[in-house]
């Protein structure tokens, strides 16, 4: 990825992030998101994550974002008041953000893997080939498919990541259906409203005052 | 048997209750509790005969799940929490309601546990930073979800937003520890993450800085200082049974990572000398944060009226004492590894804290209160319970002849040996202090006078629980063989 163009792109993401929470109308704030997201999926392009970056605009900026606006409209949320902080507070807070970025920024200079160009990271066909042999050797799963693409020079990364996925992280894709259904529930059971007379066959709870 | 399968089956257990409370309303709480501990019964029961990786590797899940006997003894706590759990959820039934208003059931109030108590056996066995955090959000959402559940309840509903925002804070630490460490090394699996960490040289900077990163996210999971500040809130607002199943079964989980976590970056770095390396550097971070934490708890303790704010510091005090041995890595005294002590802690944490707790659920259903003043003249008007509550809170303290005291005996003993002289100290002022704030709780329940006489109705089940618990702390604590057994 041509360094200027990371820059452009960094900067956009950024500068939009921090435009959401700058502005007090959520409708804004929202489609400042959408452009934030947008910058994201380029960076994911130009790491080659084409896969990612595609989904991250189709997802993120497309579904999840019209969701946002919906629930924005829905409940009519109005524009945030402006609100005042002291200025010790305020102080305080713009000291502590100074001094994490500072923290950061000496970490990741000291960082030597960090002084790599950008310009320099091609794919790594060559290795990968060899990993995914040596896996498939040991019993794992690797599509052949995929692997005979790369050989080729191509990248066949939606294959790619639905192997990672489906194989290698499938305990992981168990557990976050796990998570799910309880985020379900919860959102059921805590977003429930109050029916207006009990209704006594409705649920099991209802029944359990009486045990 | 494989030990994922253990998992499997207590979320299809789970699965199970869901289409029971809808389908099979007749059921009730009682029911629902009733089933869903047997089910979890039979898996505990199942716990010594599963097998780990086999030798001849190839599954890849043994790349994120590991059985070894550390992670089936914290699969064995979180399953008999669970138990518990359930158990003192069906006593605080009738105040639930009271805060439920028309629509809400409570249904899944005993149903949100069983799921939990999966990515707590999770956790118990996550080895890769990626099962980490994913079994650690399971366990999370669940959390958020128990702790708002009485949604017409002020206090619920604060405790339940302050745990949401600051577990999501918590949360965006632990995946940016992650993505630093990751950057680092390259890898997710702790045991390889080891050796990697092992090769590198001077990166020491930015392997500190992805420990303090990790070191935020789960000083925040075991109410570690400075990290504390909701706990006293949580506990407060929380249903009862929750507070208790956050106090054990969340810091249990939060242990076992953080100990396979600091395992990680300390690697074979058997000896402590002081030479300003990272794994040095680490020992002392962890160090200070012990001391900050007994000390902060202790005394915060102290002049605390209510009594789950008083079981918070407590229980923020005893991470305190928890991370202490973490921070003594190395084996120290009767061949026990740090990660051995943490594990007879929290084995010896789990009766006495579930036994206050349920004392408190019976009391609280039907006084309406958790003041400690409602417990005035509980010696003469429910001997039983006072009796329990007695025991517990003497366990809590470490008084010899109960559990509790061994485990603060192998924290000392751990310290002593890696010479922690000034954290001795503080470790003592804890324990001092901690006699003082307990034995506010026995004056109360025997020199005050009642302010009624009733005596407090306790059911047979609840009757032969606390008893069991009361038994165990004694017992745990004149056989210290028992629980070490378990750990190998």
């Amino acid at each position: 990825m041509p360094l200027p163009l990371f820059i452009l792109f960094s900067a956009l993401t950024l500068g939009f992030a921090v435009a959401v929470i700058a502005n007090r109308n959520p409708v804004t704030a929202a489609l400042c998101l959408v452009v934030s997201f947008v910058g994201l999926a380029a960076l994911f392009i130009g790491l080659s994550a084409f896969f990612i970056g595609i989904v991250q605009i189709l997802v993120y900026a497309g579904a999840v974002m019209v969701l946002f606006l919906f629930i924005i409209m829905l409940m009519d949320i109005e524009e945030e008041e402006r609100k005042h902080f002291d200025r010790l507070r305020t102080a305080g807070g713009i000291a502590v953000g100074i001094g994490v970025a500072f923290l950061i920024g000496g970490v990741l200079w000291d960082f030597d893997y960090g002084k790599a160009s950008l310009d320099d990271v091609p794919v790594q066909f060559e290795a990968a080939i060899t990993l995914r042999e040596a896996d498939a050797d040991s019993g794992i799963v690797r599509s052949a498919n995929a692997t005979a693409a790369l050989r080729e020079g191509r990248l066949k990364d939606v294959a790619l990541v639905g192997e990672k996925l489906f194989n290698d992280y499938n305990l992981h894709l168990q557990m976050i259906a796990v998570l799910i259904l309880i985020a379900t529930i919860g959102v059921v059971t805590l977003g429930k409203k109050d029916s207006p007379a009990p209704d006594s066959g409705s649920s099991g709870g209802d029944k359990a005052s009486e045990s | 048997m494989p030990a994922y399968i253990l998992e499997l089956i207590v979320v299809g257990l789970g699965l199970i209750l869901l289409l029971l409370e809808s389908f099979l309303p007749r059921l009730g709480a009682k029911g629902l509790a009733a089933i869903g501990s047997v089910g979890l019964l039979v898996v505990l029961f199942l716990l010594p005969s599963v097998t780990g990786a086999p030798s001849e590797s190839t599954g890849i899940i043994w790349k994120f799940y590991s059985a070894d006997s550390l992670a089936l003894f914290y699969k064995g706590l979180a399953l008999i929490t669970t138990i518990l759990v359930l158990m003192m959820s069906v006593v605080y039934v009738p105040v639930m309601q009271r805060y439920l208003g028309t629509g809400g059931g409570v249904g899944e109030y005993l149903i949100l546990p069983v799921f939990t108590c999966a990515g707590l056996m999770w956790m118990a066995s996550a080895n890769d930073l990626t099962s980490i955090f994913v079994s650690l959000e399971v366990v999370t959402i669940g959390f958020y979800i128990m702790v708002a559940y009485m949604r017409r309840n002020v206090g619920s509903l604060e405790a339940g937003v302050k745990y949401l925002i600051l577990g999501a804070v918590s949360t965006g630490f632990l995946v940016y520890g992650i993505a630093f460490l990751f950057g680092v090394t390259g890898q997710t699996n702790l045991d390889v993450i080891s050796t990697v960490l092992g090769l590198l040289e001077g990166q020491d900077k930015i392997i500190l800085f992805s420990f303090a990163l990790l070191l935020v996210a789960f000083g925040f999971k075991v109410a570690a200082v400075p990290f504390q500040m909701w706990v006293p809130d949580v506990y407060q607002g929380a249903p009862t049974p929750t507070a208790a199943f956050l106090s054990v079964g969340s810091k249990a989980a939060g242990f076992i990572v953080l100990s396979r976590i600091v395992d990680a970056f300390l690697g074979d770095h058997g000896v402590q000398t002081g030479d300003g390396s990272y794994q040095d550097q680490i020992q002392r971070v962890l160090l200070v944060v012990a001391g900050a934490t007994i000390l902060f708890g202790s005394l915060a303790a102290i002049p605390q009226t209510n009594f789950k704010r008083l079981m918070a510091y407590s229980s923020i005090s005893h991470a305190g004492f928890i991370l202490l041995a973490l921070a003594c890595a190395y084996p120290v005294r009767m061949d026990m590894a740090s990660g051995e002590v943490v594990a007879f802690y929290l084995a010896a944490y789990l009766p006495m804290t579930m036994a206050a707790f349920f004392v408190l659920c019976i009391v609280r259903s039907s006084r309406g209160e958790e003041e400690i003043s409602v417990l005035d003249g509980l010696g003469k008007r429910s001997p039983f319970l006072a009796f329990v509550l007695l025991v517990s809170v003497m366990g809590l303290a470490g008084i010899p002849l109960t559990v509790g005291f061994l485990g603060k005996l192998y924290v000392f003993q751990a310290a002593l040996d890696q010479g922690h002289f000034v954290l001795l100290a503080i470790a003592t002022l804890g324990a001092a202090a901690g006699f003082y704030y307990y034995f506010k709780v026995v004056r109360s329940m025997y020199w005050n006078a009642p302010s009624d006489q009733d005596a407090i109705a306790v059911g047979t089940g609840s009757r032969v629980l606390l008893a069991l618990l009361a038994a165990a702390i004694i017992f745990l604590g004149l056989n210290q063989g028992i629980i070490l057994g378990f750990l190998r």
